[in-house]
């Protein structure tokens, strides 16, 4: 049994790299895999690792991510003794202010871990896909007796650059911490999951504190630890995505439905939980075809989908064909209409007949070239496209958009679509 | 939902169904899996709540455990309440006249306290395998504008077979008059829809006498209409079906996936409850084909299935063909067995290839494979075939296993 007991989840980030997807949420609650959002995984792996005193500090648009974890019944984590809590910024006495990074976050909040007189802690982030018991990190942490002990796992070396890349020598000290540089030296890289003990932390989080920094754990805290006390890494074997990009996001999920995924979520010794749906199971009627797919409860299928994952409630009515595309909840998709490589948030409604994600132009997004050039097109939630509309590739069509707004009724590769502003070429 | 009066709901939910075979030996009809993740009682307890009835008492006798089980503190339903929520009453040992239930009137009797307790004007009695919607605010409003001692629903017959039903027969007014229970013939098309609701002090009244007999309906409700009490009948239109026979469970499941399904499980005002099981997205596979059916999370279909209905986490190998069936919980048909017009209750295994309820020379009909049983790869196994619970490979006398056969567990 190890000693550590609390876990502080970092869920406040902006997670702009994911467009429009995290325009109205954090990025933890970003729906994902048909069911969940991405913090279910983090939160499972805690309460399955038996850690069941939880918090979670919050920022950016918290209130989706309130709304998903509630008291924490689904994790069991509605309870007298630990339980969920959401750490959100807040006014008080002495100076306190929004939180000024991610390290700031756990600063801000130190009297919940002094509460708990805590030796060690766990700090987590809330926007990975992965599945991990921390209790031999933990034990590792403890048997070493080191500061801090930092996950470690291994990317594509040319993929490292966004990350936290670790120098560690042959007993697993970290040497060194290079956050997100241009040109990586290796791949080895920090997962965001930590150990600490509690009186380094907090010495070093003091400090930082005074400083006037980017009070971030990767840029900041980390090196600092690792010049002056005694940092571990420990390897994570097996799946471990990031969710920092869109096509991060659209490539774990279809990862999902690889005939054999790198990350099954069917495992009844390790459940992924989530708060459920009163839905009906999916049905799928006599016209439908359905291949290479996750369904869902409420989602009804009468038309084609290959490739696809339809979140609670999604309906593809007859005639549709739906390929390589994310359809989250209570999206309906009109009879004839065709869909390519498209992420749909909630509630967004495609009219008839129309084509999403069409042709064979590849011109990257023109405001955003960076982040949305391979080929996706997405719609933000809750908007209506028109009936026998075409919206090409790397298109970004706004929320919240009513058929009216919609002045033409093609939209070419590249093109962004926002209210009054309409196409802009 | 409009204001209603005090009123204690209790279900009878106690009963023990022959007719179920083997799906109805390890639980009671309530507790029989339904529709691809609920339970039968799902659907009288979601009524309770979208009517605003949170007062509940579920009596219980015959293999509890599941329902027990299913039912827990009440939380799927928002039944786990400071004031009233879900209750559920077993028989239990007394200083004096200690008994199980010897019926449905007895049960009643032996709660006679929770009955008081509850100060309730009225008692709307329900059983628990039943499938239907239905408003109980507007039946508990007929009776009171009636001044009823008793309202019956009364649903028109889903099937032709009299002795399964109880005819009601009423004046304009919608006056019972009489009311035949499981008679050889049919008398018109109006029955019981085994839904009361009695005024509180006329039902106490009633269970109390010394001449009274256990059952609800020969011993309480014939004898207040053949005494001229304001007895009446509240028509109930929509889908209503009694699933206490394998025959009527299958279909009523089958009724789920027809084109226009005559029950809609998707409005969204009133969703039909059940405690959810934490399983993955169900997923279909690349070379499956899948048409007109129900699929429920943590199901994996590699095969073909048509016209059926999946339960959570179902597995239908690559080449597997499932077409008018019923597949419950953890199920596994691995990859080339063939099923027809089956119900393979939870955790079963057909093996490789193996063959069910195909018609031939011995006509068609049902399967049903009961709960852990397995099917050995390679075996052809006829219609209207009864697979007893836990059966294993040295149970079967060989591979080919005629229909209308009963395989137990040796």
């Amino acid at each position: 049994m190890s000693f550590v007991s609390y876990a502080m989840i970092l869920a406040g980030g902006l997670g702009s790299r994911l467009c429009i997807l995290s325009e109205k949420r954090a990025k933890p609650a970003v729906p994902f895999g048909g069911k969940y959002r991405i913090i279910d995984f983090t939160l499972s792996n805690c309460v399955n690792s038996g850690i069941f005193d939880v918090g979670i500090l919050t920022q950016y648009r918290p209130l989706s991510l309130r709304d998903h974890i509630g008291i924490g019944r689904p994790w069991d984590l509605d309870r007298k003794r630990g339980g969920v809590e959401l750490l959100q910024p807040f006014q008080g006495w002495a100076e306190t202010d929004w939180y000024r990074g991610t390290a700031d976050a756990i600063h801000q909040n130190w009297t919940r871990v002094e509460e708990r007189e805590a030796e060690h802690i766990l700090v987590l982030s809330g926007d990975h896909v992965y599945r991990m018991d921390y209790r031999p990190m933990i034990e590792a942490h403890l048997a070493r007796g080191a500061d801090a002990t930092v996950a470690v796992t291994e990317v594509p070396r040319e993929e490292a650059r966004g990350f936290g890349i670790v120098d560690l020598d042959g007993e697993s000290v970290v040497r060194g911490f290079l956050e997100k540089p241009a040109s990586p030296p290796s791949g080895t890289i920090s997962m965001g999951v930590y150990v600490f003990r509690t009186s380094a932390l907090h010495a070093v989080l003091r400090e930082d504190s005074e400083r006037d920094t980017a009070h971030d754990f990767g840029r900041n805290i980390l090196p600092e630890m690792v010049r002056g006390g005694r940092v571990l890494g420990y390897r994570h074997e097996g799946y471990w995505q990031d969710i920092g990009t869109l096509d991060s996001y659209y490539r774990a999920n279809l990862d999902l439905l690889k005939p054999h995924p790198p990350f099954p979520l069917e495992d009844p010794r390790w459940p992924v939980f989530t708060p459920s749906t009163e839905f009906p199971p999916a049905r799928i009627g006599a016209r439908a075809e359905v291949r290479s797919s996750i369904v869902t409860h409420g989602s009804i299928v009468n038309g084609r989908v290959e490739r696809s994952v339809l979140f609670p409630g999604a309906v593809v009515e007859e005639g549709a064909t739906v390929r390589d595309s994310i359809l989250m909840g209570e999206t309906w998709v009109g009879p004839q209409a065709v869909l390519d490589r498209v992420i749909l948030d909630k509630r967004v409604h495609i009219g008839p007949r129309a084509r999403v994600g069409f042709g064979d132009d590849r011109t990257p997004n023109r405001s955003c070239p960076e982040h949305l050039s391979s080929g996706i097109t997405i719609v933000g939630k809750e908007t209506r496209i028109p009936e026998g509309t075409t919206i090409g590739r790397n298109c970004r069509v706004s929320a919240n958009l009513i058929e009216e707004d919609f002045r033409d009724d093609t939209i070419p590769s590249g093109g962004v679509m926002e209210r009054e502003l309409n196409v802009a070429h | 939902m409009t204001a209603i009066p005090p009123v204690l709901t209790l279900v009878l939910a106690g009963g023990r169904s022959d007719a179920l075979h083997a799906l109805g030996r390890i639980r009671t009809a309530s507790a029989l899996p339904y529709g691809g993740k609920y339970r039968v009682i799902d659907f009288t307890l979601s009524n309770c709540v979208h009517s605003g009835l949170n007062r509940i008492g579920i009596l219980t006798q015959y293999a509890p455990l599941s329902l027990h089980g299913h039912i827990g503190i009440g939380r799927a339903w928002d039944l786990d309440r400071r004031d009233g929520g879900i209750r559920l009453l077993q028989p239990y040992v007394r200083q004096r006249e200690t008994n199980w239930y010897r019926g449905t009137a007895d049960a009643l009797l032996q709660n006679r306290n929770v009955i008081e307790d509850a100060q309730a004007r009225h008692i709307l009695v329900l059983s628990g395998d039943l499938v239907y919607k239905m408003d109980y605010a507007e039946l508990i409003r007929f009776h009171e504008e009636r001044d009823a001692a008793l309202t019956v629903a009364t649903v028109e017959a889903p099937s032709e077979e009299p002795d399964r039903y109880g005819f009601v027969r009423a004046d304009r007014s919608g006056r019972v008059t009489a009311l035949e229970e499981k008679p050889e013939r049919a008398y018109g098309r109006v029955v019981s829809a085994a839904i009361y609701v009695f005024r509180a002090r006329d039902l106490m009244h009633r269970l109390r006498r010394p001449e009274g007999g256990p059952d609800l309906v020969r011993d309480v409700v014939l004898p207040m209409i053949a005494e001229g009490a304001p007895v009446f009948a509240y028509p109930h239109r929509g889908y209503w079906r009694d699933i206490g026979t394998v025959e009527s469970y299958y279909e009523s499941n089958m009724d789920l996936v027809r084109p226009v399904p005559p029950l809609n499980l998707y409005d969204p005002d009133w969703l039909i409850y059940t405690p959810s099981e934490d399983r993955s997205p169900a997923v279909v596979g690349a070379e499956a084909s899948v048409s007109q059916s129900l699929i429920s999370h943590g199901s994996r279909v590699e095969g073909e299935v048509r016209r059926s209905v999946l339960f959570p986490g179902v597995h239908i190998g690559p080449g597997a063909v499932v077409e008018d069936s019923i597949v419950m919980h953890d199920a596994r048909i691995a990859p080339g067995a063939r099923l027809r017009r089956a119900i393979v209750d939870k955790r079963v295994a057909i093996g490789r290839g193996a063959v069910l309820g195909e018609a031939g020379p011995g006509g068609e009909g049902l399967c049903v494979v009961g709960k852990g049983s397995m099917i050995p790869a390679g075996a052809t196994i006829g219609p209207r075939t009864l697979i007893e619970i836990g059966v294993s490979e040295r149970d079967y006398p060989g591979r080919d296993i005629a229909a209308g056969s009963v395989i137990r567990p040796r």
